[in-house]
């Protein structure tokens, strides 16, 4: 508990530090009685799981943060052995569903059923529900959303299902009408700032609000990631000066070179080195969706105004085949050689229009 | 190639070499002449000995001579035996009798044969089998013992009594009379025909018109006739004017037909056949000469043929082959081992289908005298019986049947056969282990033991099966080369002569193109033509008719250099592709080619994850990367495609994938041969991707569950872990840390809360250079760095070290704290239990070994996992309790017991006992 991420870490939702508003809706949610189906979502870094982990104290009080792991084997109907960890209060259970891959459904099936079957024993001292907290649901397979939709609606009386998500496009229609979904934004500069101020100022450090600024753009608004580059800062150089250089992420970093490279040069064997550079990227765990973002959107600040909405369409168009297929390298490549021939098109008009 | 090479360097010496073929070729020239029409079907086996006995009229040593004899005569025997059933062969066959032995071919008679089968329905016939149908000459050489002088050939009847024939070379008939000998004992007269026999002659001509005629009608009436035509046409001369050759021209094969008959017909590898051919006749010392002193003498004694051939083998082979398999045909000659037997004792011919490898075998082995005993896939193959058959094969030898050649196995199609089947085969091959002087007393016995005493050769397509690989070492390999297309397209010229097809030979060559100069292939595809009527065979026809194609594995960089290789014949430009109008003769083929190939390649993933390896280095002018473009269009698709086959179970797409291959041929072919490697891109990024993952997963495994819950794979990836490798390095002084100020202190103890919470640890890992570096365990370092981006600060050596070690400490410190936590009345026991005592040495130590026991016993027997303070004294009171009661059970064992144990690890004299020498005695 000692990195500034864990150890000032809201617990209670009285606590959080912005979307106050959404925090007391919460807290009347919880108090109303009536706790429906949830459906958080919002951007990585933007507090969902801080946000839930409060609404489960206000519902439960403390003994929800007596956490457990348990490892659980569930065998399918194929007689195959699924493994999966969970971690579980005594009045919780989280799950991701997606660590079984192919066979999520299983889990959905097997694991949560047991759980909202079972009956609360002291209904009259607790709430008479118990809360699954199934993370990144947008990972779930279609069969494992569909398999969800009739629990959670059968076993409405002793289980309520919290689902986490980064975005609501990949969850099915049917599961969405059944919740009730709670958008948690990304904070904006000056909350993030904020909040590294004051956590600075119980670390009894002082942070210069030009740092600040610089840590929350650089970190794209994401708390989590302005946290640790705040301390990363800290543990680079104490008194903090202003024209710090704020460590970033490596694969960040990498990115935007192979963007570069791209823009810089467009032949065949630059696109054998990019492929290589995506590969990397790619054998290091970063998902393909991520990479493409990444790489468009530093290919759209490199280019002209004109092509930017082709370059767009483009990824669009690539993503969504990425999305559909398997071998995601092929479609990277595919999107840097269309981007490659593109602006190289348009270099050549440039130039034969300088010419003349 | 290297052997190649090595040929070429020694062709000087042409007439040595080709020694063998020339005697063939002698050979053959010499029965062409003395009979144009007709090709001998039996090879040297039988002309040997005809030949021989022409040059040779010193007496012979009866042993070697004889086995030949008796065999060519049994041959006659059993055909003319045929032929007694019905005196089928024309009338100038019977009534003129040929001049000379070698006229007296099974040519006839074996057509005869067939007519015997055909009437063999009609059995009204009346026969006359017992009639001698000559009897004169024979008075002459029919002897009751082996002449002293000349060539003679003993003969048996069904009665068992045994007469000896002389033999002579103008006396053609007398051979086919021999086996009537015995009835005609009271007919030998002085007329060269009996009167009786020219008789029957008549009466066999007019018997032979009635059964042609039935047998024309019956083959109207009923087709399934043909069917025994082809069983009995298989062993026929081919003659294109013979009625029942026409008829069974429908249904006979002409691969089988015009299959060829000798040696020089061969259309395989010169080399390779004159390779196996000397293997075959090294084993003849062993296998015909009885002694090596005979050696020479039969060799002086050898037809013209085989004359020039065997000083060969005894002088000059040495020489001849050291360059071509060098030592190992050295060896052979030098070492052919005790038995007198070549080094390796089977060959294993191997090659793709149709370039007439069994063929090979089955010429070779008859031209070197040996009788074919085959074993090929269609036989059971299991261990028993194989070792059966090749017992029977290699050590017996037929006494009564028809060949009294020796034999020789031929194990067709050995790469099917199980593992097991090849263990009996080798097993028999190293039979020869047995002490020398065993050896010495079989030999005298006649070779009756049971070591391997005769050749065998075996036939595979695939060398590198699995299960060949023990007998590859032992056999002599020899590997078929591609059949020129030049003779091939010679021979096919020749069959479509004699078959009435008008063919020209560019159309041959595409034909033999198309076949992969598959010979089986090529006749067939003939066959097929002529059998749709075409008379006329043009190359485009062989190019439209969809026979002929072989469905065969070519290889993945076949595959692939095809599609990234121009046609090398059709220099097209690139780029012209998809705008030729379909069937408009390159684009098309090309096209249609590449389809083929892809498609009967059939390993549409590898296929494209070489394409996609390969593409980009292909020398393609594509100054717009539209090539580049469309071609990952192209995989994209075919990727989804897969997506779609393997989620959906829709295998009819599958159809569609191979299409890949073609637009990348079209794309990107060039007329440059294309370097093509290996495609290991995807499969060492996926082992890769799945290394990273082990590693964040076994950080994440031992992660408390109040940080766990806040993180997962992705987010440690994305966001965390490269801020978190910062963070836990630290500026640390260089100094023991106790010296450290309580700010330092305080840092210090952060870093190893976080570490501890994120499951990280220093572990001490010794370099291959063999220094000591501090290594980051799980090893998410490499998740998160990547190549060529400047490198992150490190900590130096000593501060991992100190890290490392206050990390100890802390672990430590925890877990006693948990301990402590958990039961407090174990350490307040062992602080208690140290207390010293007066007892004797091992008193002592049991003491404390069973207080400890009991003590450490009790608390978990008596919680349930939890520690609560007030029954903490409850348990104290009843330990106190078990130690007396201990104290007291071990003062009456320990104290009064002469016998005691004290376990003591790595010792064996853990139990002592006092023992006095009054006992002993």
């Amino acid at each position: 508990m000692s990195l500034w991420l864990d150890k000032y870490r809201p617990t209670s939702l009285g606590k959080l530090d912005y979307h106050k508003e959404q925090a007391a809706q919460l807290k009347n949610l919880v108090q109303c009685g009536d706790f429906p189906h949830l459906l958080v979502y919002g951007p990585s870094g933007a507090g969902k799981k801080t946000r839930i982990m409060c609404l489960l104290r206000e519902l439960y009080g403390a003994g929800v943060e007596k956490l457990r792991i348990e490892h659980q084997s569930i065998v399918a109907p194929s007689k195959k052995k699924i493994e999966i960890n969970t971690i579980a209060s005594n009045y919780h259970l989280e799950v991701n569903p997606s660590d079984a891959g192919n066979q999520d459904r299983v889990v959905i099936q097997e694991l949560i059923k047991t759980v909202a079957q079972s009956q609360q024993i002291q209904s009259s001292t607790q709430r008479e529900f118990k809360v699954v907290l199934l993370t990144e649901v947008d990972r779930l397979t279609k069969d494992a959303q569909h398999a969800l939709r009739r629990t959670m609606e059968k076993y409405m009386s002793t289980c309520r299902l919290i689902l986490c998500s980064t975005s609501t496009s990949k969850v099915i229609g049917p599961i969405r009408s059944r919740c009730l979904a709670v958008r948690v934004p990304l904070p904006s500069t000056e909350e993030v700032c904020n909040v590294l101020t004051s956590v600075c100022k119980k670390e009894g450090l002082l942070l210069p609000p030009e740092l600040a600024k610089q840590i929350a753009e650089k970190s794209g608004r994401n708390l989590r990631k302005a946290l640790l580059m705040c301390e990363a800062c800290r543990v680079q150089q104490y008194p903090f000066s202003v024209d710090q250089d704020v460590p970033a992420t490596d694969w960040e970093v990498y990115l935007r070179e192979t963007a570069n490279a791209i823009v810089s040069q467009q032949s065949p064997q630059r696109l054998l080195e990019v492929r290589a550079r995506l590969y990397e990227l790619l054998t290091h765990c970063i998902p393909p969706d991520i990479i493409m973002k990444g790489l468009v959107k530093e290919l759209l600040s490199n280019c002209d105004g004109q092509l930017k909405t082709e370059v767009a369409h483009m990824a669009a168009f690539y993503e969504h085949r990425l999305q559909l297929g398997n071998k995601s390298i092929y479609h990277l490549e595919a999107f840097t050689a269309k981007f490659m021939a593109i602006y190289k098109k348009f270099m050549e008009d440039g130039l034969d229009g300088m010419m003349f | 190639m290297d052997e190649y090479d090595e040929m070429f360097g020694i062709e000087d010496d042409f007439d040595d070499q080709f020694a063998d073929e020339l005697d063939a070729m002698a050979q053959m020239e010499k029965e062409d002449t003395s009979e144009p029409g007709k090709r001998p079907k039996q090879g040297p086996g039988d002309n040997i000995s005809d030949i021989e006995h022409l040059l040779d009229d010193q007496p012979l040593t009866p042993k070697a001579k004889r086995q030949r004899q008796d065999a060519g005569v049994a041959k006659r025997l059993f055909n003319t035996q045929q032929t007694r059933e019905s005196k089928a062969p024309t009338p100038s066959d019977n009534i003129t009798p040929p001049s000379s032995p070698e006229q007296y071919e099974p040519s006839h008679t074996v057509r005869s044969t067939s007519e015997a089968l055909d009437i063999s329905g009609f059995g009204a016939i009346p026969e006359t089998p017992r009639r001698p149908p000559t009897a004169a000459p024979a008075s002459l050489h029919v002897l009751r013992r082996p002449p002293l002088d000349g060539e003679y050939i003993s003969v048996t009847d069904s009665s068992g009594s045994r007469v000896y024939l002389r033999q002579k070379e103008d006396t053609g008939t007398k051979v086919v009379e021999s086996r009537f000998v015995p009835n005609s004992h009271g007919g030998l007269g002085l007329l060269a025909l009996p009167i009786g026999v020219l008789r029957e002659h008549e009466a066999e001509k007019r018997h032979l018109q009635v059964v042609e005629e039935s047998q024309r009608l019956s083959e109207l009436l009923a087709s399934n006739v043909n069917d025994v035509f082809l069983e009995s046409e298989s062993t026929e001369d081919k003659e294109n004017n013979d009625p029942e050759d026409k008829e069974g021209l429908t249904s006979r094969l002409w691969v089988d037909r015009f299959s060829p008959r000798h040696y020089t017909e061969l259309l395989s590898d010169d080399f390779t056949n004159r390779c196996l051919l000397k293997w075959l006749k090294l084993w003849d010392t062993v296998v015909f000469g009885r002694e090596r002193k005979s050696r020479p003498v039969r060799s002086d004694r050898q037809p013209p043929n085989q004359n020039s051939f065997k000083p060969n083998q005894a002088n000059q082979n040495p020489n001849r082959f050291k360059t071509k398999i060098e030592m190992t045909e050295e060896l052979l000659e030098a070492e052919l081992d005790q038995y007198k037997r070549p080094k390796f004792k089977v060959a294993l011919l191997s090659g793709p289908p149709g370039l007439g490898k069994t063929t090979l075998a089955h010429i070779i082995a008859k031209h070197a005298g040996y009788n074919v005993v085959e074993i090929n896939a269609s036989d059971d193959r299991s261990a028993e019986v194989f070792q059966k058959r090749i017992d029977t094969a290699t050590q017996m030898k037929s006494v009564l049947g028809s060949n009294e050649k020796p034999n020789c196995l031929i194990i067709d199609e050995i790469d099917g056969a199980p593992s097991a089947a090849i263990n009996i085969l080798l097993a028999t091959l190293n039979k020869k282990d047995g002490p020398g002087g065993e050896a010495e007393t079989a030999k005298k016995k006649k070779k009756k033991e049971s070591i391997l005493l005769r050749p065998i050769i075996c036939i595979c397509n695939d060398l590198y099966v699995p299960a060949l690989r023990p007998l590859r070492q032992q056999a002599f390999l020899l590997t078929f080369p591609q059949t020129q297309p030049s003779r091939l397209a010679q021979r096919l010229a020749e069959i479509s002569v004699k078959q009435g097809m008008k063919t020209d030979t560019g159309t041959l060559i595409s034909l033999c193109e198309k076949t992969d100069n598959d010979i089986r292939s090529c006749i067939n595809t003939l066959q097929f033509l002529h059998g749709r009527g075409l008379k006329q065979v043009n190359t485009k026809t062989i190019q439209c008719v969809s026979v002929g194609q072989k469905d065969q594995n070519k290889g993945l960089f076949h595959l692939w250099q095809e599609i990234f290789q121009l046609p090398r014949t059709k220099r097209k430009r690139i780029g012209e592709g998809f705008d030729e109008a379909p069937g408009s003769g390159g684009g098309a083929q090309r096209f249609q080619n590449i389809l083929h190939l892809a498609s009967s390649s059939g390993e549409y993933e590898k296929v494209s994850q070489g394409l996609y390896d390969n593409y980009l280095s292909m020398r393609v002018r594509d100054p717009n990367l539209q090539c580049v473009c469309d071609a990952l269009d192209w995989l994209s698709f075919s990727d989804r495609l897969n997506q779609v086959i393997l989620h959906g179970q829709n295998f009819t797409l599958m159809r569609y994938l191979p299409f890949l291959s073609v637009t990348f041929h079209f794309l990107f072919a060039h007329t440059h041969v294309p370097r093509i490697s290996y495609p290991h891109s995807q499969h060492e990024a996926l082992t890769k991707l799945l290394s990273s993952r082990n590693a964040l997963s076994t950080m994440l495994a031992d992660i408390p569950a109040c940080i766990r819950t806040r993180i997962s794979q992705l987010c440690l990836t994305l966001d965390m872990l490269t801020l978190l490798l910062d963070i836990i390095c630290p500026k640390l002084r260089p100094v023991n840390p106790q010296l450290f100020s309580t700010r330092e202190k305080e840092q210090m103890r952060e870093l190893i809360d976080t570490m501890l919470a994120y499951n990280l640890s220093y572990r001490q890992d010794r370099t291959p250079e063999g220094q000591y570096a501090y290594m980051l365990e799980p090893r998410v370092e490499e998740v998160v760095r990547y190549p060529g981006l400047p490198p992150r600060r490190q900590l130096t050596y000593q501060a991992k070290q100190t890290i490392s070690r206050e990390m100890e400490q802390e672990k430590m410190r925890r877990a006693e704290q948990l301990m402590l936590q958990r039961n407090p009345a174990a350490k307040a026991e062992e602080k208690k239990s140290a207390g010293p005592k007066a007892a004797r040495n091992h008193q002592q130590r049991l003491e404390n070994i069973v207080k400890q026991t009991t003590v450490e016993t009790k608390p978990e027997v008596d919680f349930f996992g939890r520690a609560v303070a007030p029954k903490i004294q409850k348990p104290q009171s009843s330990s106190d309790k078990g130690e007396r009661s201990a104290v007291d059970s071990m003062g009456t064992a320990v104290g009064n017991s002469d016998v005691w144990f004290r376990f003591n690890e790595g010792m064996s004299n853990a139990v002592r006992r006092n023992v006095y020498i009054r006992e002993l005695l």
